[in-house]
């Protein structure tokens, strides 16, 4: 795709804020970027109202540095934290009402691939668990049924932390929280075996105290939401305030949970292992040469 | 008065971890500069922090002290750590970014 509207238009770039200048002259648009470049070029998130030290902001910041084309790629967001950071992002956010993330994403994406045709066009939603798992719990897995291609990654935050700490469908069972304060009686929804149930190619949890990991994952999902089917991707991201994390503690809470109960993992179907190593050389995925029969 | 990350570029430039640029939540306040050490005959370049735009999480700290195990962060105030970055001095170049150094204070 064309960069042209990432660029100024003839004689006002002096006039432009420096963020925006930077952003044009060595932001990551049209290059390959990694996380182990970063603090050497202009990001495309920029100053956001996130909580001091949020770990969703953390994710957030690492997953559109992970964007395989951020100049082609557009999120989609809904009510909640994370919405406050991925629209101050020099990438289109798209809004949709609170829990209709996944259908306007649908739309969008079918609009896209009518207009660009061939052309990839990334659709990423980033919503937070509430937006997902509950109130638009319905229509986040119909848009897994009906196969759209586009990534869907929650922010698991395993609370309303925007609204007082309500519990949400993805918090732990018997977790109290300021407006739980019985604990909560069920369960936490298990949204990976439901996502795996609905048919999406690629599945994967991860916590944000793995930058390098982030990146790979989010790398894949998106690449298999182009042409496999729609990848799901579930990040603990801690709410350090409703759960009184101290700041500099938010990684060692990760890292905590991660050993405890948010294990790295990832499913991936046989033709989208295909896809990503015929096209774009992921050589784990590279079907393994069959072993030597032994000598009888 | 509040609480901003400060890097030991002395520190900082005998390692090349980069680890800190990689867990700051905010985006672009933990820069890192290829040739921050040269001056001091060190092997690497060293990470810098755009203080106007550290929210004071410390966040930076932890990951130095307990992943890094560089000790090369602390939480500093504002008006006592005398010139450092801003923003508006960072220059970002091919594959590197440097700041000239001003008191956050007065600019």
């Amino acid at each position: 795709m064309s960069l042209d509207y990432v660029k100024f238009t003839p004689g006002f770039g002096k006039f432009m804020p420096k963020e925006y200048r930077d952003m044009v002259e060595h932001g990551p648009f049209g290059k390959k970027i990694s996380v182990s470049q970063v603090g050497m070029f202009k990001e495309i998130l920029e100053e956001h109202p996130m909580c001091a030290g949020c770990a969703m902001t953390l994710f957030i910041r690492l997953a559109i540095i992970a964007f395989p084309n951020p100049e082609d790629t557009i999120t989609v967001g809904t009510a909640g934290c994370g919405r406050l950071a991925i629209s101050q992002a020099a990438i289109p956010f798209v809004y949709g009402n609170y829990g209709d993330q996944n259908g306007v994403a649908s739309g969008l994406t079918r609009g896209l691939r009518l207009r660009f045709g061939d052309k990839p066009k990334d659709v990423v939603v980033m919503a937070g668990d509430g937006g997902m798992a509950d109130i638009g719990f319905a229509q986040t897995l119909h848009s897994w049924f009906r196969k759209e291609k586009f990534t869907t990654i929650m922010l698991d935050n395993e609370v309303y932390g925007n609204t007082g700490g309500q519990e949400s469908g993805m918090t732990n069972r018997n977790q109290v929280l300021k407006m739980a304060p019985l604990g909560k009686k069920f369960e936490k929804m298990d949204m990976l075996g439901m996502a795996k149930v609905a048919g999406c190619a690629y599945v994967a949890t991860v916590v944000p105290n793995n930058p390098r990991r982030v990146e790979s994952v989010i790398k894949k999902a998106v690449l298999v939401a182009r042409e496999i089917g729609p990848s799901y991707i579930q990040a603990y991201t801690s709410c350090n305030i409703e759960y009184a994390i101290p700041t500099d503690k938010v990684m060692e809470d990760a890292k905590t949970v991660e050993d405890d109960r948010y294990k790295f993992s990832e499913y991936i179907t046989d033709e989208a292992k295909e896809y990503l190593s015929q096209l774009y050389g992921y050589k784990e995925y590279l079907p393994k040469p069959a072993t030597a029969v032994g000598k009888q | 008065m509040y609480l901003v990350a400060n890097i030991d570029t002395g520190i900082c430039a005998a390692t090349s971890c980069k680890l800190c640029t990689q867990y700051c939540p905010e985006a672009n306040t933990i820069l890192y500069n290829n040739d921050a050490g040269k001056d001091k005959g060190l092997k690497y370049g060293s990470a810098y922090v755009a203080v106007d735009r550290c929210k004071g999480c410390a966040q930076c700290v932890w990951v130095c002290d307990n992943m890094a195990k560089h000790n090369a962060i602390k939480m500093e105030m504002i008006d006592q750590i005398g010139d450092t970055a801003l923003t508006q001095n960072v220059t970002y170049g091919e594959k590197n970014s440097s700041a000239t150094l001003a008191s956050p204070i007065r600019g």
